[in-house]
């Protein structure tokens, strides 16, 4: 961290007249906008008729910041060479841009932080944009409220500026988004939840320490990423410790909220006034465009503060003419509306134009129409030519009646021939021969050589190029890709589907985007957005106070899985120390509560998912069992013994999930050939043991991770998985044999039944609507590790429902659907979970202020839960979306 | 010698005032034409010339240069035409003063009308060179002119200072000869000339004020708010509700944006619909606006783009998402209302009838400056 100034005063007075920083991201790390962006960095693409990095600097400016640095790694030449001939290195402009070279190993944007590090140029609190921002928002009321709040709390180290906009909105991404959790109070971001538009993410997880400590909490599923950050110094540090951020949303933020060590604040910024967006993806391209166009961005306008420099007219209905009448138009072509013609071009007759954007120097040929299409500078539009939702570069020449339709994208200096017609979605560059000779002017580094083998596999895939691109074409047709391509990809950020939903013209509607795993839940889930996220039902292990909508779940989607990926590393090195460990535990007799400190330490170094401990202690607690071949009697012996012994670690390790616990048990088993057959026995002695109950069992049985979805069929593991879950099955229906013969004993406070395990079954059944509804929404494909981090504290509460609420099931907080479902009813409705579901916008929910007492009353197992019951409930109910 | 090695001096100023009018982060009238004279006192100060032409094409630079910046903001062109004039004058007499009196043209009303006001330089100048207090060009010592002629110039930057500090004032000093008591007086937007105007009546005056909110800028939020914390009965009403109540209202006052050549004006949008209503009434309407405000433009009416279109947001909210996609929002900052809506103009300089107002831009300004 550089240095500060010495005495508080000297500091102050830093503080009037201390310079504004800004950090801008000029790279992008990533390929959307290929192949527009071969020889040419995303950064330099112009959007209405100014480069992306013009837009920056503008946006910048218009918040007075003083001093820029840009990092650019690709083609930094170019960067270099148009921010020195750009207006703003003039002297007058009193902004200083450094232009920074980043090595070429960087390959994320936590890679750039951690140059920035290095570099040792922030002096204080900066502005962290990306190089492709269009934004009009007051940065410095950003900076100011920031600085306020870090004068009075240190840790408050970030500020992101948000934008509402709603579930569906052409600018928010559908690819990459995120849900916030916020504190409405101070906008604190309490939680970050990365959310990806493929697959469709169905739930986010909260931790439970959020719901307690907040007595209010909005869940935002409705906020566009601006992409503008208020950062203090110490930010590059973090990412310089954490060598394993990559990306600022995904890694830094969610990693910051979720870590138990770092202990920062992260803030929203929730813009009102002013527009903000980031050209992330060419979808992105064609809303920014429009958004420009139909003046969102006033007065960052084409004909007010043309960041390029150029002056247009603005005529009725939002047509934008470049002003020095070196425009020709003919008297018989039509522009339609939200259209920007640049400065030297030419529009033959008949030719229609509409909601496009036009370069300089273009020609648009007779009969020739334009329908969303952006044509880059110096292009030919051949007479009868139709361009509709595609990306044209410059130097294009069209010939005549070529037909480019929706979510083409044609790079720089491209000639197609007379009548060709593209596919849809097709993406065309200019063959190597002349580009490879620019390239060689160049630094040839990594790059450029990249793309350079990139090119070569493109045009060893050529056979039906001709036939697409016409005669006398010097082009080449880019593999159209496919969902089995990505494969091998690493993020799935960048997987062919999710793209699919970042390109422009594509309205992915054939995607699957509701979710896959959601059969039974009703309407409002097939209403509800593709990236709608249900607030999930109760899980068996909240107490009736944690309240309305927001319970969470252990079994979080695919959401979780994505940061399983990025931390792999990090949990294969977790499960060998977490197998030593116990294997200690085991030989050297520790006891249950030093055993349980010991992981819960481990899981907090690798910062792995509470799932993963589990199934590590399950795991070991099976392979422990000496095996008694053909005496089922001794087997059982030992097995009891065993689980007496350390079962009681399972639920120590931080957090109680029965459930989760038999899935580890059944996968672990089914994993282990010669144990599959302890499946059974493990279960019975777990249930004696009070670590599950009945309703635990039902609703692990009903979970289609139980049933071995997501496991290729025929598999070894998916055999044993179902030979499991028909074990299970069995056990079930004992056991709701032997809680009929029982369930005169139903109204029993719960206290008194405990020391029977077996009677517990039917007091807690009702419950079971909820579980069971839960397990059968969740995960889908696969078993999804749990980020979820629960208190300890609540563990003891877990099995003492309200002495009187036996009969009266506790809903989920959405009362609309949640009609309590007879007791222990086979199939239950699916109503609860669907009801819970939240609407995609926002659900602004109080947690009933009682929160916290309640919480303490339980957890002490007191008897006072009546009314603390009654009083959420109605809390409830006034909750909900 | 040409001018643009002049204008490198005070560029520093001219670009961030260039810079802000183009963000839009100097904006209402009277604080661009302040912004104008400052810089231009800047420029001023620090220009070499030798002579007057030089300091002119200098001037008529800079002021170029921040009319393109923000065409729509026309008292910047304005004061710099205004501030043309004055140093004209100055510069003819101080060097004229040792010159015998020349042989004056004669006055005639067609003359009058051609050229507007005569200036006396016209015959000025050519005389000067005999002076010896004031030389143009003169080659021993190219400075001398300027040296001498500085605080003159500073003198007239000042005084066109001094009349935008006080324009408030001036207009609203005849206000209760233009409002009766237990008038109706309906306005719109918030101008703070009408603001002014009405509480300087209010003196001498128990009359009521309906103030139309001026949506979906609201100003008329912030008028109605400010009037009655000054004592004035205020009622505030709806923009839909202006002609209704328009049978009732004695005169309408109106700010302005800028007064056009032909009389005509562009005001907050609104205006047009409560002059139109007014007429329908035959209710006097009376616009208040400081000299600064006269634009020597006549076509600006043919130009969609003058009224300044904002961005949507006021009108839809930008969270509407699927209704973003499909309806295209105009929202004009300006309205044009033409010479025959109007019936008086107030200003600074006395009260006029929309027919003179291309008398008073011909004393005002000078004919060469129209295009600067």
């Amino acid at each position: 961290m550089p240095p500060k100034s010495s005495s508080g005063k000297e500091k102050d007075i830093a503080d009037e007249d201390e310079v504004l920083q800004a950090v801008i991201l000029a790279d992008s790390f990533n390929k959307r906008f290929k192949p527009l962006t071969v020889g040419k960095p995303r950064c330099l693409l112009p959007i209405c008729n100014a480069t992306l990095l013009d837009w920056t600097f503008e946006s910048l400016a218009l918040a007075g910041v003083q001093e820029i640095f840009v990092i650019c790694r690709s083609y930094a030449d170019q960067v270099k060479a148009a921010i020195r001939d750009s207006k703003w290195s003039k002297p007058s402009s009193g902004i200083k841009i450094v232009p920074i070279v980043t090595a070429k190993e960087t390959f994320s944007p936590g890679d750039a932080m951690r140059d920035i590090y290095t570099h040792q140029i922030i002096t204080s609190d900066f502005v962290l944009v990306t190089g492709d921002l269009v934004s009009n928002v007051r940065i410095d009321e950003v900076v100011r409220a920031h600085k306020e709040r870090r004068r009075t709390n240190k840790d408050a180290i970030m500020t992101i500026v948000v934008k509402e906009a709603g579930a569906v909105h052409r600018t928010r991404s559908r690819g990459v988004s995120g849900v916030y959790v916020l504190d409405p109070n101070t906008s604190e971001c309490l939680h970050y939840e990365p959310v990806l538009g493929y697959p469709p993410a169905s739930r986010v997880t909260i931790p439970r320490e959020i719901l307690a400590e907040h007595p209010e909490v909005e869940i935002r599923n409705d906020f566009m990423d601006c992409s503008i950050d208020v950062c203090s110094v110490e930010v590059p540090s973090l990412f310089q410790d954490n060598f394993d951020y990559g990306d600022i949303r995904r890694d830094f933020v969610y990693g910051v909220l979720t870590s138990d060590l770092l202990m920062k604040n992260i803030y929203c910024y929730v813009a009102k006034d002013g527009y903000a967006a980031r050209v992330a993806d060419t979808r992105s391209y064609d809303a920014v465009s429009k958004d420009i166009l139909s003046r969102w961005t006033f007065p960052l306008v084409p004909d007010n503060n043309h960041p390029g420099g150029h002056s247009y007219e603005h005529l009725r209905g939002n047509k934008y003419i470049a002003k020095d009448n070196s425009v020709s138009l003919s008297r018989t072509c039509k522009i339609g509306n939200n259209t920007l013609i640049g400065s030297h071009t030419t529009i033959a007759e008949n030719a229609t134009i509409h909601a496009s954007v036009i370069g300089q120097r273009c020609t648009i040929g007779a009969g020739a129409t334009l329908r969303d299409a952006y044509i880059f500078d110096d292009t030919e539009v051949g007479e009868g030519c139709f361009v509709g939702g595609s990306i044209v570069g410059s130097h294009v020449k069209l010939g005549k009646g070529v037909r480019v339709p929706n979510g083409c994208i044609i790079a720089d200096g491209v000639v197609i021939g007379e009548g060709a017609r593209l596919r849809n979605f097709e993406r065309v560059s200019k063959k190597r021969g002349a580009s490879s000779k620019a390239v060689a002017d160049g630094s040839d580094g990594d790059d450029e050589d990249d793309e350079d083998s990139e090119l070569e596999e493109i045009e060893a895939h050529q056979e039906d190029a001709a036939t697409i691109l016409g005669k006398d074409s010097n082009a080449l047709v880019w593999p159209r890709g496919s969902p089995a391509d990505d494969e091998d990809e690493l993020d799935e950020r960048e997987h062919y589907n999710n793209l699919r939903l970042m390109r422009i013209g594509d309205d992915a509607s054939d995607l699957e985007l509701s979710d896959a795993g959601s059969n039974t839940s009703s309407d409002s889930e097939t209403e509800s957005e593709s990236s709608s996220i249900h607030a999930l039902s109760r899980t068996s292990s909240m107490t009736s106070v944690s309240g309305p909508s927001l319970s969470h779940s252990d079994l979080s989607a695919q959401t979780s899985a994505i940061h399983s990926l990025s931390s792999a590393a990090a949990e294969t090195e977790f499960r060998s120390e977490v197998a030593q460990s116990l294997e200690r535990a085991f030989d050297e007799g520790h006891s249950v509560e030093n055993a349980a400190v010991e992981l819960k330490t481990l899981r907090m170094a690798s910062n792995v998912p509470l799932r993963r401990v589990r199934e590590a202690v399950v795991g070991a607690i099976v392979d422990r069992v000496p095996l008694v071949p053909g005496d089922a009697s001794a087997q059982r012996t030992e097995i009891a013994k065993m689980v007496r012994r350390w079962g009681p670690l399972i639920d120590k390790i931080g957090g109680v999930d029965p459930v989760e616990t038999i899935e580890a048990l059944q996968y672990h088993c089914a994993a282990a050939g010669p144990r599959q057959g302890l499946f059974a026995q493990m279960l019975v002695a777990l249930y004696q043991q009070d670590l599950v109950d009945e309703d635990d069992i039902r609703a692990w049985h009903k979970s289609p991770a139980a049933k071995g979805e997501g496991v290729k069929p025929g598999s070894p593991l998916a055999e044993g998985l179902q030979k499991c879950w028909e074990v299970g099955a069995k056990l079930l229906e004992q056991l709701s044999e032997e809680s009929e013969e029982e369930s005169e004993e139903e109204e029993a406070p719960k206290a008194t039944v405990k020391a029977a395990a077996k009677e517990e079954g039917e007091s807690d059944s009702e419950e079971s609507e909820d579980d069971s509804v839960r397990s059968e929404d969740s995960a889908p494909s696969k078993p999804a590790p749990s980020s979820a981090l629960r208190p300890p504290a609540s563990s003891t509460s877990l099995n003492a429902p309200p002495a009187k609420s036996t009969s009266q099931p506790v809903q989920p907080s959405v009362p609309a659907k949640a009609a309590p479902a007879p007791a222990a009813a086979p199939t239950p409705p699916p109503a609860p979970a669907s009801a819970a579901a939240m609407p995609a916008q926002s659900a602004s929910t109080s947690v009933p202020k009682t929160v916290p007492r309640v919480a303490k009353a339980e957890s002490s197992e007191e008897s006072s839960e009546d009314d603390d019951d009654d009083e959420s409930g109605e809390d409830e109910d006034e909750a909900g979306p | 010698m040409g001018p643009e090695l002049h204008t490198i001096h005070g560029h520093r100023a001219v670009e961030t005032l260039a810079a802000k009018l183009r963000r839009r982060q100097v904006v209402g009238s009277r604080e661009a034409a302040l912004e104008t004279v400052l810089v231009l006192r800047q420029v001023v100060s620090k220009a070499r010339f030798s002579n007057i032409q030089q300091l002119i094409a200098v001037i008529r630079g800079v002021g170029r240069r921040l009319v393109e910046a923000q065409p729509k903001e026309h008292t910047v062109g304005n004061t710099v035409r205004r501030i043309l004039h004055n140093i004209r004058e100055e510069a003819s007499s101080a060097t004229k003063v040792s010159a015998a009196a020349p042989a004056r043209n004669v006055y005639t009303i067609s003359k009058f009308v051609l050229q507007g006001q005569p200036r006396k330089h016209n015959a000025g100048v050519p005389k000067s060179e005999a002076t010896a207090t004031l030389t143009e060009d003169d080659p021993n010592d190219p400075d001398s002119f300027a040296r001498g002629l500085k605080p003159v110039l500073m003198e007239a930057i000042q005084d066109v200072l001094d009349e935008l500090e006080t324009v408030y004032d001036n207009v609203s000093k005849n206000a209760k000869d233009h409002i009766h008591s237990d008038e109706i007086i309906l306005t719109i937007g918030h101008s703070k000339t009408v603001e002014a105007f009405l509480k300087s009546a209010a003196h001498y005056r128990n009359y009521t004020v309906i103030v139309a909110e001026t949506a979906p800028s609201y100003s008329g939020h912030d008028m109605a708010r400010s009037l009655s914390s000054a004592g004035i009965s205020t009622f505030l009403v709806p923009d839909s509700s202006i002609f209704a109540i328009m049978s009732r209202v004695n005169k309408v006052i109106l700010g302005a944006h800028a007064i056009l050549a032909n009389g005509g004006l562009v005001a907050v949008a609104g205006s047009l619909l409560a002059a139109t209503a007014a007429q329908a009434h035959s209710t006097p309407v009376v616009v208040c606006a400081g000299q600064f405000k006269l634009t020597p433009l006549w076509n600006l009416y043919h130009d969609y783009g003058a009224l300044d279109l904002g961005d949507p947001s006021s009108v839809l909210g930008f969270e509407e998402g699927k209704l973003v996609e499909r309806v295209d929002v105009v929202n004009p900052y300006y309205d044009y209302v033409s010479p025959e809506l109007v019936d008086v103009f107030i200003t600074n300089d006395g009260d006029h009838p929309p027919s003179s107002v291309y008398r008073l831009i011909k004393e005002t300004y000078d004919d060469d400056d129209n295009e600067l």
